[in-house]
């Protein structure tokens, strides 16, 4: 077996031992995406080796097989939409391993048909690999803790509002509500975010009437439901009901019980 | 990039003996220095942030000086003679990991360019869903190019990240990506290390390179397959045998058409400039009678990336020519109009901007430097005719490539033209930087004594400094690039806790997928977070009509038939339409027909009036943002207390 071979099936044995990791394990937290960029520069090499099986220089090799690996992501996802597979963690593993293979196939073929492509290839990658890891580490040991910083120091706080909703069933009404001759209790969602508590005026009107008001307590950082009484509207025939609560309303269309 | 060898090119100076010892543990020396400048550096640009987020300081100053401290010295080591392969690789990726953070600290959590929300918004689908190509509310042709979002979905069903964290992991190894294939392009061209990492500095220089290009976009990760496709093209260029070349070939036809999958605008970019080298290598071997399988090679590998293009247009994404056609379009007749009717059809630099004085100074610099290094990079190419075929037809083309970012930058005086001519920047920068860095080197090589050569590099990296600077500065307005307070109709900062909360409770109260009518910034937040299929108009759907109308004018029947047989449900209103101008002069779409004339071009009559016709039932309400859910069958049915129509 040539160096070169052996290298292969080593790349191979990685790539498929991440793939079952991805597959398989729990979510530990920072494990699977290292995992998975493992397997994904496994993959781009394999890439390289089946398509041009030449030595190249290291950062040339490097960046390659970085962004054969990443495409390789789209590849399969395309692959499994043509197939009519949803795009889900196991079946892209499964898709991902069927290509780590025939990517291995086509390379071991190529190491044995041309062996004189192959010969030096294990040149020096340890060393920028290791250079760039390294760069990439120290550029993450500055920006983390710089992203973090900006993140958890006090912002400039943002306006607030107070929205008023239907709420229950209400918020299901599509056509003119019925009103029974007793009235109706409209469930009504109040939230307020960023403003102060306080007390808003609530107040009900049937078409030019105003038939209820009161005032309700509004806590901040709160949401609350509030049942709201409409009473039936004078005749038949359309009107427009609106629940209004300092500049925000909601607005419904009803009809009492008698003939309009 | 080889960085393992340098090997001077005819008349090279390259081969000189460094001036001095070299130092003694480069790698320490240079890693402790880069990374006190970029901690340094790195607190600079977040006090930068906070300066403009609490509108006190100079955002600008502390940002500019916090990328200068940070980069400067990147600079300095990546062109440094005598380092050794492995450090300046390791240089050029502390570099471009460095440059990315401008964009990680605009928005470390969540997206907030335009297009992030649209591409956040289909990751998120294929996360929930599974399924690819599925149609996006925000930018229409998103769904035909899932090369990105596919790519970040699959990473965070495989990781269990979130799409947000997967997106950065990708676009930050495109980004460092990008940096590192512009350097081996360089090395595979020219064959000297601080070649490569000069153009891949001067290459950072330009103006999508920190903002535009680090976004959640399709174009950030398909620039970075450009420049490797454009890497594979020259190796398939250059292979010595027949099965060297097709392995090559192969891995071009593999690079194009994922940047075909990803990016509609990158692939028309890839193929010409594998057009431009193909024709001008063909120049050359027609005139040398050499390279003629090089030419070959060039034509086959464009038409191939020609027809995989025609073919995704036609049977993938056959709706992209209708969406890119408008932008061409208008922006050709804005130029005609520049040029033909006393300019009214231009638009002002820097109109309205709040960017300091200086900026907008490099900003015009920044042309007139690049085309002075371009007229001497042509000249020292003029002067040193011959070598390799292959590699003089290569820089050739590069040239001409580094030239087309000229006439594009007239197109910045019209207001279509100049979201285009920004996009294109990225492209032809490529070839301002492989044909300037020899220039640059050579200069700094030409210094002989330590103090002219100090001087040199100083005044190199100055005009960097004002290039980065200007360059920038016309490529990505300042809300773009700085936090600040909310203010309307702004595509970064008209997210507020009300909008977000009025999405919230449409999805949690009606469910998702809903059709809705909103304005181009509700729409953004209902059709990403909201999860809802927002419309905000067009020519041939004219919803914004709706909103127009003036009270008790009946909506023409036919947009009213539309949105009654199409199933829209609901309609979102934003009422601060009424009260304030949009910060970029679009409130739907850009063909938008409504005026801008520096004053709100709605009424509150005409945004409230929905609070009375039946066949608006107003649901939820929070002073700005209103819903209202339709009711077609109450339309022209009259009600006590409210308008009939």
């Amino acid at each position: 077996m040539t160096d070169c071979t052996a290298a292969t099936l080593r790349l191979l044995a990685a790539a498929y031992a991440g793939l079952v990791i991805l597959a398989l394990a729990p979510a530990v937290p920072g494990l699977l995406p290292v995992v998975c960029g493992a397997v994904l520069l496994a993959l781009g090499d394999l890439w390289l080796r089946a398509l041009t099986g030449e030595t190249v220089a290291p950062a040339t090799r490097i960046g390659l097989a970085a962004m054969a690996g990443l495409v390789t992501l789209p590849l399969a996802a395309v692959a499994l939409h043509v197939v009519g597979v949803p795009i889900r963690a196991r079946a892209l593993a499964a898709a991902l391993a069927v290509l780590a293979t025939g990517l291995g196939a086509v390379a071991l073929v190529r190491a044995r048909a041309f062996p004189a492509d192959h010969a030096p290839r294990q040149l020096h990658l340890a060393r920028p690999a290791v250079a760039v890891a390294v760069a990439g580490v120290l550029t993450a040991a500055v920006a983390v803790p710089a992203v973090l910083a900006y993140v958890r120091l006090p912002h400039p706080p943002l306006p607030g509002y107070t929205s008023l909703a239907l709420g229950g069933w209400a918020a299901g009404i599509d056509r003119p509500v019925a009103i029974p001759a007793r009235g109706l209790r409209v469930p009504i969602r109040i939230s307020r975010a960023g403003d102060p508590s306080g007390t808003v005026p609530l107040r009900v009107r049937v078409g030019d009437r105003t038939v209820n008001a009161r005032s309700v307590p509004v806590e901040a950082g709160a949401t609350r439901s509030v049942e709201v009484y409409v009473p039936a509207p004078p005749g038949g025939c359309l009107h427009r009901i609106e629940i209004s609560m300092g500049a925000a309303s909601t607005v419904f269309y009803a009809h009492g019980p008698a003939g309009c | 990039m080889t960085m393992t060898r340098v090997l001077p090119g005819p008349g090279s100076v390259a081969a000189r003996p460094a001036a001095g010892p070299a130092p003694r543990r480069p790698a320490a020396r240079c890693a402790v220095t880069l990374v006190a400048a970029g901690a340094a550096g790195a607190a600079l640009l977040v006090a930068a942030d906070r300066a403009a987020e609490w509108g006190r300081g100079s955002a600008f100053g502390l940002f500019w000086l916090g990328m200068l401290v940070g980069t400067l010295p990147a600079g300095y080591w990546a062109t440094r003679r005598g380092l050794g392969a492995s450090l300046r690789l390791a240089v050029l990726t502390g570099y471009a990991g460095f440059t990315y953070l401008p964009k990680l600290l605009r928005n470390p959590s969540g997206p907030l360019y335009h297009d992030e929300f649209a591409h956040w918004r289909q990751s998120r689908d294929i996360l929930v869903d599974g399924r690819l190509f599925e149609p996006n509310p925000i930018v229409r042709v998103v769904g035909d190019f899932p090369g990105l979002h596919s790519t970040v979905a699959s990473l965070a069903t495989l990781t269990g990240l979130s799409i947000w964290q997967a997106a950065l992991i990708v676009l930050s190894t495109a980004h460092v990506g990008l940096v590192l294939g512009v350097a081996v392009l360089a090395e595979e061209i020219w064959r000297r290390a601080r070649v490569a990492a000069t153009a891949a500095i001067i290459y950072s220089l330009n103006s999508s390179f920190l903002f535009f290009d680090t976004q959640f976009g399709y174009e950030s990760l398909a620039i970075a397959l450009y420049v490797w496709a454009l890497v594979a093209l020259y190796r398939a260029m250059r292979a010595a045998g027949a099965r060297s070349r097709t392995g090559w070939a192969a891995t071009t036809v593999l690079l194009t058409g994922a940047t075909i999958a990803t990016h509609h605008l990158t692939a028309l970019a890839l193929i010409g400039t594998m057009a431009i080298v193909a024709l001008v290598v063909t120049a050359r071997a027609a005139h040398t009678r050499v390279a003629v399988a090089a030419a070959a090679v060039a034509w086959m590998l464009t038409a191939a990336a020609a027809i995989l293009v025609a073919a995704w247009l036609c049977w993938v994404a056959p709706r992209t020519a209708g969406y890119l056609d408008p932008y061409l379009g208008k922006a050709i007749d804005q130029f005609a109009g520049l040029a033909g009717d006393g300019g009214t059809g231009g638009r002002t630099l820097f109109r309205g901007s709040v960017a300091p004085w200086w900026e907008r100074a490099a900003a015009f610099a920044a042309p007139a430097c690049a085309a002075a290094a371009m007229a001497l990079a042509g000249y020292r190419l003029w002067r040193r005719r011959g070598g390799d075929p292959v590699v003089r037809g290569t820089t050739l083309a590069m040239l001409v490539l580094g030239a087309l970012y000229f006439p594009a930058a007239v197109l910045i005086l019209t207001p279509s033209g100049a979201e285009g001519a920004r996009r294109s920047w990225a492209f032809s920068y490529l070839g301002i930087a492989l044909v300037v860095a020899p220039v640059v080197v050579a200069a700094l090589d030409r210094a002989a004594r330590r103090r002219t050569r100090a001087l040199t590099g100083a005044g190199l990296l100055g005009l960097c400094a004002v290039m980065l600077v200007g360059n920038t500065a016309a490529g990505m307005n300042p809300s773009y690039r700085f936090p600040g307070p909310p203010v309307f109709g702004s595509d970064t900062r008209s997210v507020t806790p009300e909008v977000l909360a009025a999405a919230a409770w449409l999805r949690a109260t009606q469910g998702r997928d809903l059709r809705i009518l909103a304005d181009r910034y509700s729409g953004l937040i209902f059709g990403s977070y909201g999860e809802q299929l927002p419309v905000t108009g067009s020519v041939s759907f004219p919803t914004y009509d709706l909103y127009l109308a003036r009270p008790g004018q009946p909506p023409e029947p036919a947009l009213l038939g539309q949105l009654s047989a199409w199933k829209f449900g609901y309609l979102v209103v934003d009422r601060r339409m009424a009260r304030e101008v949009p910060e970029i002069q679009i409130y739907f779409e850009t063909n938008e027909p409504i005026p801008h004339d520096g004053r709100p071009s709605f009424t509150l009559g005409q945004l409230t009036k929905f609070d009375t016709t039946p066949w608006t039932i107003k649901i939820y309400d929070s002073g700005n943002i209103a819903i209202y859910r339709f009711d077609f069958g109450s339309f022209g049915v009259p009600a006590a207390g409210g308008a009939r129509r």
